[in-house]
């Protein structure tokens, strides 16, 4: 067993109603996993809870003893004092330079590497923070919404390239697109509005790989799935 | 909008102009219009006739509404009646004669210290000084840009004291440099800190003596009374309804035989100070005011501010003399010399 | 920046001049209330020797008074901003003593102390640390989530990096507050030295004021105006460049 939740359930603090209740949930296959929903349903806090960067849940949640989970965000930020290049050197643990190279090609941010954090654009911004993440020692990594402003082909790309370079690591990626958590998803957790029963929904993505063709039928089942559980 | 903004610019400029002149013109003396009265310093023991004159309705008695305020080390009676924010004021003579070199029509009407109390003191057990002399090789302190600064100069210039053979050292309203013997000879107001100092210094088991200028031919005039060219000129029958209530009210005070009832409106006056003080402080109060009882209070000593002019001259306070008799307003009778 | 600064105190010394002898013409003062033109010139081209001394006097103490404050302010403010008690504390500490007047407290200062030079620093000290310290403490202990997120999660974070960053997100608001405590440095000093110093333009315009002598004040407040400008936009032109230099791009990063 990698993650089980047993009735998660979380509240913000001091306010009387529920985000969620009674989630639960097994994770056991590495892979690239999504969390979707309308916002506000609590895919964050979800995420969250699940990494440890917020507590005060009712519940379980059960790890893999000295499984390390890391939790990622769109609005993160470099330090502004040093390029993105002598940063990256400075947190790239000791044999991952070459992973380091390789991340940066594939991602398209060789060109940059010179330039400070603010200098780029917010996709290349939320890019290089996970380059960043990708680089440290994991075995889950959170990505919420990651690759917004990423355009959809540098996406694939990215996704791809995480699927062949990561193949035993566990990857939660939260998105409002539903058409990129189809595709790229193995399983596809949807989380619904507190007050609805069930809350959660567990759909199977069709988890394409580079070269794989697309069925339509397939995805279309998929996309209704997911939006009948919504 | 460039002409707007112009044109609104010069209003506001008019407006500021008009209501500045308003702010500041204040005729001196209308009808039932209190004057005011704007003493030297805070009420004490110098100042004594002056309260009493209020509190004894002496001015009233003339018909005339006083009010006395007190002064400070920010306050300026010449500047206060040249703006007309007082009618009457207190001010020492070097006060006087700066504001005369430079043009301020400011005259006087009564000195009231015919002593100046501007003296220094010095601890018994430490050598005497009897002579200017005696101040070679001492620390000497005096406030810079005072006139205790021109009377020590002036005595040092006059006995060919070179400056580099003594110390003078700043001071301030402070005294502990001089408790803690770093100041040996220290300047103080006779009938006021001189008896506070002199009182501690006893408790302590030791005692101070005086240092008189004015026993070494130094004769610096010190508060008097005046008033401007205008007031004089044109209301000179309410300068001299006031000179009279005032006077009459530093005789009531200086008076031995009322010496309880001074007390009493000190008292009121300064709640600050121990009535054991205050006996004491107007004691040598009534020694520098009234030293000859032969002689009116009040009485103005032409040769006496015609020395602190050319003591100020000398030093370079004033460029040139101001002829400071013609500022001093003295009634045909009067017998000063 | 520096010139433009200058010029502004002219314009600003220059309109008060004319104010005060419109004020004069007016209502027909004489010198002795408000001084002449010719007379606050010639004083001024007399006095400016010894009160340039003066000036420079005072400013030295200032500055190693707000250099002094400075480094107190940051090593307190980076040390309280971990404990939330000692966060707390010294907020409500510097909040109350700074709300009350430091130059009420110079007198006490000067009679521990005497008159001299450290006196004077030390309230000049005294003056600007409190604004400094809250402004330090306020921005050591508000993290800077979307940076310090990564490295708190990996392990990473040390109190060294954490200052950095907070210093560096906060850099515009910490140059501002310390240009502007050079004037309360300054007039910190300046005071200080009116009440009771030996030495510094306080206690030249203390003379000044003992003599009724405006010329004088004038030629003293020009050269205080004047050389707080100099500091004052020294100050923000360092402050300028090292956000230049640290904030936008290195030109030596440039490809």
């Amino acid at each position: 067993m990698f993650l089980e939740c047993r009735d998660l359930g979380y509240r913000y603090p001091q306010s009387p109603e529920f985000v969620f209740q009674d989630i639960s949930l097994q994770l056991d296959t590495p892979g690239f996993h999504a969390l979707f929903g309308p916002s506000g349903v609590g895919k964050t806090s979800f995420a969250k809870l699940l990494t440890g960067d917020i507590n005060g849940y009712t519940g379980e949640i059960l790890k893999k003893e000295n499984a390390i989970f890391l939790y990622t965000y769109n609005q993160e930020r470099l330090p502004g004092w040093s390029s993105i290049g002598r940063h990256l050197d400075k947190i790239t643990p000791p044999g991952m330079a070459d992973l380091c190279q390789e991340l940066v090609e594939i991602f398209g941010m060789e060109p940059f590497m010179n330039q400070k954090f603010s200098q780029l654009s917010l996709g290349q911004q939320n890019r290089i923070n996970l380059i960043r993440y990708l680089l440290q020692d994991f075995d889950l990594l959170v990505m919420d919404e990651s690759l917004a402003n990423v355009d959809e082909r540098s996406k694939e790309n990215i996704i791809f390239k995480i699927k062949e370079r990561f193949p035993d690591k566990y990857f939660l990626y939260i998105s409002h697109n539903l058409m990129e958590v189809s595709k790229f998803s193995n399983a596809i957790l949807v989380l619904l509005k507190a007050g609805k029963q069930p809350q959660t929904s567990l759909i199977k993505g069709l988890n394409i790989h580079r070269n794989d063709v697309i069925n339509s039928h397939e995805l279309d089942t998929v996309l209704l799935g997911i939006m009948n559980a919504c | 909008m460039k002409k707007n903004t112009t044109q609104l610019l010069f209003i506001l400029f008019i407006s500021c102009a008009v209501f500045s002149v308003s702010l500041f013109t204040v005729s001196p003396c209308q009808g039932e219009e209190t004057l005011n009265y704007r003493l030297k310093w805070l009420f004490n023991a110098s100042v004594t006739g002056d309260i009493l004159a209020e509190d004894q309705n002496l001015f009233a008695g003339e018909g005339l509404d006083v009010k006395v305020k007190a002064g400070g080390p920010e306050r300026d009676a010449i500047r206060e009646l040249e703006m007309g924010y007082a009618t009457f004021g207190v001010a020492s003579a070097d006060q006087v004669i700066r504001a005369r070199a430079k043009g301020a029509p400011v005259v006087v009407i009564a000195q009231l210290f015919q002593v100046n109390p501007l003296q220094w003191i010095s601890k018994t057990n430490k050598p005497a000084i009897n002579t200017v002399e005696d101040l070679r090789g001492r620390t000497v302190g005096i406030t810079y840009g005072g006139n205790d600064e021109t009377i020590m100069k002036t005595l040092l210039a006059r006995a060919g004291i070179k400056e580099n053979e003594l110390t003078l050292a700043s001071v301030r309203y402070d005294y502990t440099p001089f408790y803690m013997d770093k100041i040996e000879v220290w300047p103080v107001y006779k009938n006021a800190q001189g008896i506070i100092i002199g009182e501690k210094l006893r408790k302590e088991g030791e005692d101070i003596r005086f240092f008189n200028p004015g026993d070494h031919g130094v004769q610096f005039v010190a508060n008097s009374v005046v008033t401007s060219e205008k007031m004089l000129k044109n209301n000179p029958d309410t300068v001299a309804r006031f000179k009279k209530a005032l006077l009459k009210g530093w005789h009531m005070a200086m008076d031995p035989a009322n010496q309880d009832m001074a007390l009493a409106v000190l008292e009121k006056y300064n709640k600050d100070t121990p009535r054991a003080l205050q006996e004491k402080q107007l004691a040598a109060t009534r020694d520098l005011v009234w030293p000859d009882r032969t002689k009116d209070i009040g009485r103005i000593d032409v040769k006496a501010w015609q020395q602190t002019e050319q003591m100020m001259l000398e030093q370079g306070l004033i460029k040139s003399t101001v002829k400071i008799e013609a500022a001093l307003i003295i009634p045909s009778k009067d017998n000063s010399n | 920046m520096l010139v433009r600064r200058i010029s502004q105190f002219f314009i600003v010394y220059g309109a008060g001049i004319g104010f005060l002898l419109a004020l004069k013409s007016i209502l027909g003062l004489s010198d002795y209330v408000i001084p002449g033109f010719m007379e606050i010139w010639n004083t001024g081209l007399a006095v400016a020797n010894d009160y340039l001394y003066d000036v420079l006097n005072t400013l030295g103490v200032a500055m190693i008074g707000q250099i002094l404050s400075i480094i107190m302010a940051f090593s307190i403010g980076t040390a309280a901003r971990k404990s939330s008690w000692l966060g707390s504390f010294i907020k409500a500490a510097a909040y109350n003593i700074q709300a009350y007047p430091i130059v009420a407290v110079a007198p006490i200062i000067f009679i521990l102390l005497g008159d001299g030079f450290a006196s004077r620093l030390i309230i000049a000290a005294m003056i600007c640390y409190f604004p400094l310290l809250l402004s330090v403490v306020s921005i050591m202990s508000e993290p800077i989530t979307d940076i310090e997120h990564f490295y708190l999660a990996t392990g990473r974070m040390r109190w060294q990096l954490e200052i950095k960053i907070r210093a560096f997100e906060n850099i515009r608001k910490l140059t501002t507050v310390i240009s502007g405590s050079a004037t309360l440095a300054m007039a910190g000093t300046i005071v200080a030295e009116f009440i009771a110093a030996n030495a510094g333009i306080g206690h030249a315009i203390r003379i000044a004021l003992y003599q009724s002598d405006l010329s004088r004040i004038l030629a003293a407040l020009f050269l205080i105006g004047i050389f707080l400008s100099l500091y004052q936009g020294t100050l923000e032109w360092l402050g300028e460049k090292i956000i230049k230099k640290w904030v936008i791009l290195d030109p030596e990063e440039i490809p």
